[in-house]
């Protein structure tokens, strides 16, 4: 299967599976997905229960201590039906992620997939600088920096971050151009 | 906190994905007519920057941070549709190569913070900025982050509404916008005040530096 109807099979699937209000589809939709992930399965489950934790478990601890608080009951279906849909959800992106060349599924806009290498690799360039800064700001002093030291190193950051930005661009323009990439 | 997939429903994503889409075709346009040598790399560039602003902890009083959207800096420093364009792509990437916040939730955050919040800090700025720069440049920062907050609030609460069962149950979002509004728009409101210095600092600092910029 190309890239590319992965990547249509995947929007498809999320828009499906957003429909869905039964728990028993979605719970099946689960584990088909799963028996899809493979063996990385697990993993992936664990992945999708991380990144979703947070916002799921606040709004669903939240909602039940309101029904429990106004109606004196525990709102189930909703919890089941939901948590189970942000999984399904979750699980279907990190499955694409892990399954599919983002990079290739774009190929068919050449100028989409420039756009996309250039803006991923350099944001991983400058985010690896940037905890550099911060560990460099750690480890001047004994004591925790003060607020107003910490706003003005978090104020040069961004304009280190932005003139390197723009360094890196004028670069690539000239890189491409060299190289003839749009001709 | 990115909001994931499953909390909105589809009857309000679907049509943000239709509104989104003609803002992006219409913002490719206006940020180079084509994507060229020379507007690909400037945007690829904006893109990342906005990505890795993303990264920086602002600190706030009692040793507590909150992470900077840099909308408004953009927006003001680069203009509207360079500003709506990267924070678009930034919601793509962290979403479909990073897994962080939802595809499904990526109109709405691009609409509420790429657009509207680039939108009101450009043109608060643009308005104020005569009058008292440092005050334009604060407001800008602080509108940025609290417009989003208030449209998010109302898209959030608005689930209940567009998607309950035939009991009246919610499916989606559970809360209205009377939890909603307020737990969003107070902290919001707060956070926007460091934003808004780090917008005036940015500003300043990136001022300094002006002269090594073709496109500013």
């Amino acid at each position: 299967m190309s890239e590319r109807i992965k990547l249509v099979a995947y929007l498809a699937a999320i828009v499906a599976a957003s429909w869905l209000t039964s728990p028993v589809w979605l719970a099946g939709g689960l584990l088909v997905t799963l028996v899809l992930c493979g063996r990385a399965g697990p993993r992936l489950l664990r992945q999708a229960v991380l990144a979703t934790a947070a916002f799921s478990g606040t709004i669903s601890l939240a909602y039940a201590g309101y029904v429990w608080w106004s109606l004196h009951r525990l709102p189930l279906d909703w919890l089941i039906t939901v948590n189970l849909r942000v999984l399904l959800m979750a699980l279907l992106t990190f499955l694409f992620i892990t399954r599919v060349n983002l990079f290739q599924a774009l190929s068919f806009s050449r100028r989409l997939s420039f756009l996309l290498v250039l803006a991923v690799s350099q944001s991983l360039v400058l985010k690896r600088t940037l905890a550099e800064f911060r560990l460099g700001l750690e480890s001047r002093s004994l004591r925790p920096a003060s607020l107003s030291a910490r706003y003005r190193a978090a104020a040069h950051a961004i304009a280190w971050l932005l003139d390197r930005a723009l360094a890196n661009a004028h670069e690539s323009a000239q890189a491409m151009q060299s190289r003839g990439v749009f001709k | 906190m990115h909001i994931p997939d499953g909390f909105i429903a589809p009857q309000m994503y679907l049509p943000l994905y239709a509104a989104a889409a003609a803002a992006w075709a219409y913002g490719a346009k206006r940020v180079g007519q084509e994507l060229d040598e020379s507007s690909l790399p400037w945007l690829a560039a904006l893109t990342s920057a906005s990505f890795v602003l993303s990264f920086i902890a602002l600190p706030l009083p009692g040793g507590t941070s909150a992470h900077v959207t840099g909308v408004g800096l953009l927006a003001v420093v680069f203009g509207f549709w360079q500003a709506f364009m990267a924070a678009s792509l930034v919601f793509a990437i962290q979403a479909l190569l990073f897994g962080d916040g939802g595809i499904t939730t990526l109109p709405l955050n691009a609409l509420a913070m790429g657009f509207a919040g680039a939108m009101a800090a450009r043109g608060l700025f643009l308005a104020l900025r005569r009058f008292h720069i440092g005050l334009a440049l604060f407001l800008a920062g602080w509108i940025g982050l609290a417009l989003p907050a208030l449209l998010i609030a109302l898209a959030l609460g608005a689930q209940p509404h567009i998607a309950a069962s035939a009991t009246g149950e919610p499916q989606y979002f559970p809360f209205g916008w009377e939890v909603t509004l307020p737990a969003l728009l107070i902290p919001h409101a707060l956070l926007g005040l460091g934003e808004g210095a780090l917008t005036l600092l940015g500003w300043r600092l990136v001022e300094r530096l002006r002269g090594r910029y073709q496109h500013v």
